[in-house]
């Protein structure tokens, strides 16, 4: 007799066969096997509900399995055996379709059990391992997995990335994902918003705006112009899973220095005539108010460099009530002083801007908002006087000298602007080299590359090119024409391909290319899928970039409004990775090695970008080809190539496959060949594009290679680049450059202790030095 | 030996070492998941 049966937990539980018949009553019911014998036998006999001989049919073969398996003397049998049993029960006692059912029944069940167990194991790894350990904690760098709200955020993603793998991805898309010949990137958001948006800072001060937790009003002040663009950062953030770009800094934050200027222009007017006339503030400052509001009424403003208009009108007002020498003097006097102190609030401003920056949380307090700000083309004073002090800013590091992780800065570059000598920015582009070259930012921007060129229109800041800080790249516009702008717009979503899986399976190159065009197809119809369920989302639901207007045309919609319409303008992108092993694959060499492998790679590449064209025209929407950044992916593709192909030499024998159209990282190359090898893959991947250059030692004691390296990327129409170098740091003296395994600055190794009379007697030498935890 | 001779501080703490990863810097390569540290490990210099 069975009295106790053994859970899957390994619990013995008492025997109950309801449990078992019950089971069997749901496979009935999904076969509808009985469906003709209970009708049959509810007109016979009405007395006897037709539930009964469902019952009492699952109640005989239970009993049957029960027989089974006393019979075997399996007197304690586990969850298994007694289901094992019941499918042949149902079989033997002529039950066929209902035994499928069954076992289908099963199956499921398994399915959502694995699946439960996995993302368990899942929020196991993330609950007890610290992230120095789990690699999963540190699929993004810059979330730090340790704290609370990282492990939060880690918690909500993994789980939702189950939940959208189970029950919403189409099965051939979902599959594809899971074993590794594409992926879908940011799939923890996908039901819920899109990449990530260039925000026009300009139109977003101009009626102050709301960040859902009160009102702020228009800024009057370069200070607060710096802190809202801050906020604003921060605020579209949470409504988006990638990073927030402005595209515009120079032009909207000049707009503030303007109005710093006027402000201290005045005050320093009537400090200056109260001095030199004795008479009161209450005497003087009345009049000059009243004029300075009655000349900018006729469009007389004082200005950073100053405009003869206003001195002169100014002057002939004033020379009503004061002496003209008098008047003379006291605008000398206020026109210095309002300089001095509009370029300190800007310096200020901008310190405040990157300390913020560096310091404000998004997403629950896990990470800082991932920001990237552009500027370089702006020519008015004000702008110039912006990106000069950002730039010093910048130079000087952060409080205890650390280089600034963000905001990510892209200094645009563009001949008979900022290229040459005699350029109106000339000076500001050797600056940028000079801070790049100790902080690694800014990167630069190529507006002359012809792919970018062609959107440019002169006296239209909105046609200048920008990136945001991964690469992404969003300019033209196939679903609207007329809007060919970088404003307002940003990436939906992308998925990447596989590449060197599909070299290593095809073989030959005919073969590769039909294969390629089969996972284009995928991705696309993916990537249209994942549109629909973004295209239903509304206003509400992104209240800052929708509700606010920062997203191109949402200000013309209500509160309820799905968004499908405005964010055709988005991009839909196509990405890729491992070029370089893909060649490897199908030539024996990459394109660093071989020029016919270039050739090769500049074919596939182009027939991508075809491809997405044709997509474009066909859906009237917006496909690009990405050079995928890769960060998380890198290792992910090539481990489950690994584990499927072997090790092959040059392909699958390293931890990572190759960034993008990069040429290998291991491979021996001069700065300007690898330049010149990656720059057309730029024309062609219209989604976004970076090109890296590896520099040794300290790049600030050699500042003319670095701007040689500068020129030579616009000379060979690169889009977007950035040198590396190292950049160390001692925490402890708070050194910061080149550290090999001594620190140059207070003599210790790593790891390794200095004593306190040391620390003070650098301190005399270095007074910026930062307080090390626990020194006095 | 004075005091501030035998007080020490540093034990144990590293160099941040600064680095670019898909166009963002980290701030120092503990962060980095294990592929990317691969990449950096395996990175060489370009001459100019």
């Amino acid at each position: 007799m069975i009295f106790t049966v053994k859970k899957r937990d390994g619990r013995e539980m008492p025997f109950n066969i309801e449990k078992i018949s019950d089971a069997i009553i749901k496979a009935f019911r999904a076969s509808g096997e009985l469906k003709e014998q209970i009708k049959a036998s509810q007109d016979q006999i009405d007395l006897l509900g037709h539930e009964d001989l469902l019952s009492s049919t699952a109640l005989k073969v239970a009993a049957y399995a029960v027989g089974r398996l006393e019979a075997e003397g399996k007197n304690k049998p586990d969850i298994e055996e007694i289901q094992d049993a019941v499918e042949k029960a149902l079989t033997e006692c002529g039950y066929g379709d209902t035994a499928k059912s069954y076992i289908l029944y099963r199956a499921e069940r398994t399915r959502i059990r694995e699946v439960n167990t996995r993302l368990m194991h899942t929020l196991r790894d993330i609950t007890f391992s610290s992230a120095k350990e789990s690699d999963l904690k540190r699929e993004n760098a810059n979330i730090d997995g340790d704290t609370a709200m990282g492990t939060m955020l880690k918690y909500g993603s993994e789980s939702a990335k189950h939940f959208y793998t189970m029950m919403m991805l189409k099965p051939e898309h979902s599959r594809a994902h899971s074993e590794g010949d594409i992926h879908i990137h940011d799939l923890d958001f996908y039901s819920l918003t899109m990449t990530c948006c260039q925000i026009d800072l300009k139109k977003l001060f101009k009626n102050g705006f709301n960040t859902g937790h009160g009102h702020l009003r228009e800024p009057k002040d370069i200070r607060s112009y710096a802190a809202l663009a801050a906020i604003a950062i921060q605020s579209n953030q949470n409504d988006q899973h990638g990073g927030q770009s402005i595209p515009n800094f120079d032009y909207a934050m000049a707009d503030g220095v303007r109005i710093t200027y006027r402000k201290s222009y005045l005050s320093n007017m009537v400090k200056a005539l109260i001095l030199l006339t004795g008479k009161t503030e209450e005497e003087i400052q009345p009049v000059v108010k009243k004029l300075h509001t009655e000349m900018a009424e006729m469009g007389m403003v004082a200005t950073l460099v100053p405009n003869e208009k206003f001195v002169e009108a100014e002057a002939r007002e004033l020379s009503k009530t004061f002496d003209a020498e008098t008047v003379m003097k006291a605008q000398k006097f206020a026109e210095k002083m309002a300089y001095e102190e509009t370029d300190k609030a800007t310096f200020q401003a901008m310190e405040a801007f990157v300390h913020n920056l560096n310091s404000m949380h998004s997403r629950a307090g896990a990470q800082t908002p991932f920001s990237s700000i552009n500027y370089g083309m702006c020519t008015e004073p004000e702008a110039r006087m912006v990106m000069k002090n950002l730039l010093l800013t910048t130079e000087e590091g952060l409080g205890g000298g650390e280089t600034a992780i963000f905001p990510i800065q892209i200094f645009r570059v563009k001949k008979g602007v900022n290229l040459n000598e005699g350029d109106p920015n000339y000076d500001l582009f050797k600056l940028a080299c000079r801070v790049s070259a100790k902080r690694l930012f800014p990167n630069f921007s190529f507006q002359d590359a012809p792919y970018n060129l062609q959107y440019y229109k002169e006296g239209h800041p909105e046609t200048e090119i920008s990136y945001m800080g991964c690469r992404t790249r969003v300019i033209g516009n196939n679903y609207d024409p007329t809007r060919e702008i970088s404003y307002g717009r940003g990436n939906l979503s992308f998925t990447s391909i596989n590449l060197p899986r599909i070299a290593i399976k095809m073989k030959s190159v005919d073969l590769f290319f039909k294969e390629l065009d089969r996972m284009l197809q995928l991705v696309s119809d993916q990537l249209m899928e994942r549109f629909a369920v973004q295209s239903k989302r509304k206003v509400k639901n992104f209240p800052f970039l929708m509700g606010q207007g920062v997203w191109i045309d949402s200000e013309k919609l209500g509160w309820e409004d799905t968004v499908g319409e405005v964010i055709k303008h988005g991009t839909l992108s196509i990405g890729f990775i491992g070029l370089a092993e893909t060649l490897v694959a199908l030539t024996g060499k990459h394109h660093g090695e071989s020029e016919a492998s270039q050739e090769l790679g500049l074919k596939i590449i182009g027939h991508m970008r075809e491809f997405c064209d044709k997509e474009s025209k066909r859906l009237g929407l917006n496909f690009s080809l990405l050079a995928t950044p890769a960060e998380g992916l890198s290792g992910r593709f090539v481990r489950m190539d690994k584990k499927k192909f072997g090790i092959i030499p040059g392909v699958t024998d390293r931890d990572y496959y190759t960034n993008s159209f990069h040429v290998p990282v291991y491979y021996k190359i001069s700065a300007f060949k690898k330049l010149a090898l990656e720059a057309p893959y730029h024309a062609l991947t219209n989604a976004g594009h970076i090109s890296y250059i590896e520099l040794d030692g300290d790049p600030t004691q050699n500042l003319d290679a670095f701007e040689k390296i500068v020129r030579y990327m616009a000379e060979v129409g690169i889009g977007y680049g950035s040198i590396n170098h190292p950049v160390d740091r001692d925490p402890v003296c708070g050194f910061v450059g080149v550290i090999g395994d001594v620190c140059p600055r207070c003599g210790r190794s790593e790891g390794h202790a200095i004593s306190e009379a040391k620390i003070e007697e650098l301190r005399k030498l270095y007074p910026g030095m930062p307080v090390f935890r626990g020194v006095r | 030996m004075s005091e501030k001779e035998l007080n020490k501080f540093g034990e144990g703490v590293g160099f941040e070492r600064i680095r670019r990863i898909t166009g963002y810097l980290v701030g120092t390569v503990d962060r980095f998941n294990n592929a990317k540290r691969a990449e950096v490990n395996d990175r060489v210099k370009h001459g100019v």
